[in-house]
């Protein structure tokens, strides 16, 4: 019985998940969360990082709120990780995976798709990538990792300094 | 290959050994030249592509690398693709692998200190010469004498793949379009020839290559981005230097 519980909280989370990737792709006139990320849908080449990150943080913590909600007036929910069923979407399937501690579900995570172009609507928030400050540093550094394809770009890179200096 | 190669040996030796050690890795370099470039003609490389040369008589390394872009083209659902630009050109794949053998040539003689750069994709073993890891630079994507991030390492491969070298000619091979979304990916790991095929794919990727390399990680290649816009993003076990 309270397996079936967590099956039926795995679905439901799944379902919200889903229902936040659907408003992902709708255009931009839909509701709140959708605009930010129903851009990189339709493939805008470089959406704008301050809109995007909150988009998509919100879409995944979104289902985990929900669940306390619809979940605490229940009987409490059994301690461990459980998987709901994948959910097919016309992108592709979602299987959500939940954490419980003590009767509340402390984490949410959802496996996306990520082959072919189903991988472009999945939120970045999802990956294990995080954001920061792009740095610009002089540092100390014995060699220079870089896209350097041809003798000639050699001749100006940071490597080609630092292998005069040695020499 | 028109790269330029900088190696460093971190080992206190006979300076006659150390020359020894060089020389014989600049062999290597320039035998893998002749038999693997798409600029030369009469490389094996070009043979086989023209048909002149058949499967059963290519050479064991000929074989080897077929068989590892083949992988490769399945590992990163057909983004590192030898045949992308049409003809057959494995050179993503070779540079990288030749650093490893000849990595692996300077262990076997008895270098366990040591790094080679072979333009910008970098495979080091060991301790820096002051006795602490070796501290790699990241070059930053817009200004090429700053670096974006420093990493720490003793042992394992850097590899970077950017857009603002040659600009529009990394192509995504899905599309047959110029990648876009990323300027600059690198990737860190064990095997220098799998980080360098992984930059590569996940820059033709564009911006759901940031997903993709997040998956890498499990299994031990940590990677560091910047987007065609400037954001930078970067795996938890990316071994920064602090």
């Amino acid at each position: 019985m309270r397996r079936s519980t967590a099956a039926a909280v795995g679905t439901l989370t799944g379902a919200a998940l889903i229902i936040g990737v659907r408003l992902s792709v709708t255009p931009p006139e839909a509701p709140v969360v959708a605009a930010p990320v129903g851009n990189l849908a339709e493939g805008t080449p470089a959406p704008k990082p301050s809109s995007k990150k909150p988009a998509a943080s919100g879409s995944k913590e979104k289902a985990p709120a929900k669940q306390k909600e619809a979940a605490k007036p229940k009987s409490g929910l059994k301690d461990g990780v459980f998987k709901g069923d994948a959910a097919a979407n016309p992108y592709g399937k979602i299987q959500v995976t939940i954490k419980v501690e003590g009767g509340e579900i402390t984490d949410a995570a959802a496996t996306f798709p990520t082959a072919n172009d189903s991988a472009t609507i999945n939120p970045p928030a999802i990956a294990a990538l995080k954001e920061s400050t792009l740095q610009a540093q002089n540092a100390d550094v014995s060699a220079v990792s870089g896209a350097t394809y041809t003798s000639e770009s050699y001749v100006k890179s940071l490597q080609a300094a630092l292998d005069a200096a040695k020499a | 290959m028109g790269t330029t190669v900088s190696i460093e040996l971190g080992e206190d030796r006979p300076d006659f050994e150390l020359r020894g050690l060089i020389t014989s890795v600049c062999d290597w370099l320039h035998e893998v030249d002749a038999r693997f470039s798409t600029y030369k003609a009469d490389s094996e490389v070009s043979r086989f592509g023209r048909g002149e040369l058949r499967l059963e008589d290519a050479s064991a390394d000929l074989r080897h690398v077929l068989d590892a872009c083949a992988d490769l083209w399945r590992d990163t659902d057909g983004y590192f693709d030898a045949y992308a630009s049409g003809p057959l050109d494995p050179s993503g794949y070779v540079k990288g692998w030749s650093v490893e053998v000849a990595a692996a040539r300077l262990l076997a003689a008895g270098s366990h200190d040591h790094y080679i750069n072979a333009g910008g994709d970098i495979r080091m073993r060991g301790n820096h010469p002051d006795g602490g890891p070796w501290r790699v630079g990241i070059r930053h994507p817009w200004e090429a004498d700053k670096v974006s991030w420093v990493l720490a390492l003793h042992d394992g491969a850097v590899a970077t793949s950017g857009t603002y070298e040659r600009g529009d000619h990394i192509f995504n091979p899905r599309t047959g379009r110029p990648a876009q979304g990323l300027r600059s990916v690198t990737v860190v790991g064990p095997d220098l020839s799998v980080a360098d095929a992984y930059a590569t794919a996940a820059l033709a990727m564009g911006e759901s290559g940031i997903a993709w390399l997040a998956k890498r990680a499990a299994d031990g290649y940590d990677s560091a981005v910047v987007t065609d816009d400037g954001r930078a993003f970067s795996s938890a076990n990316l071994p920064a230097a602090v």
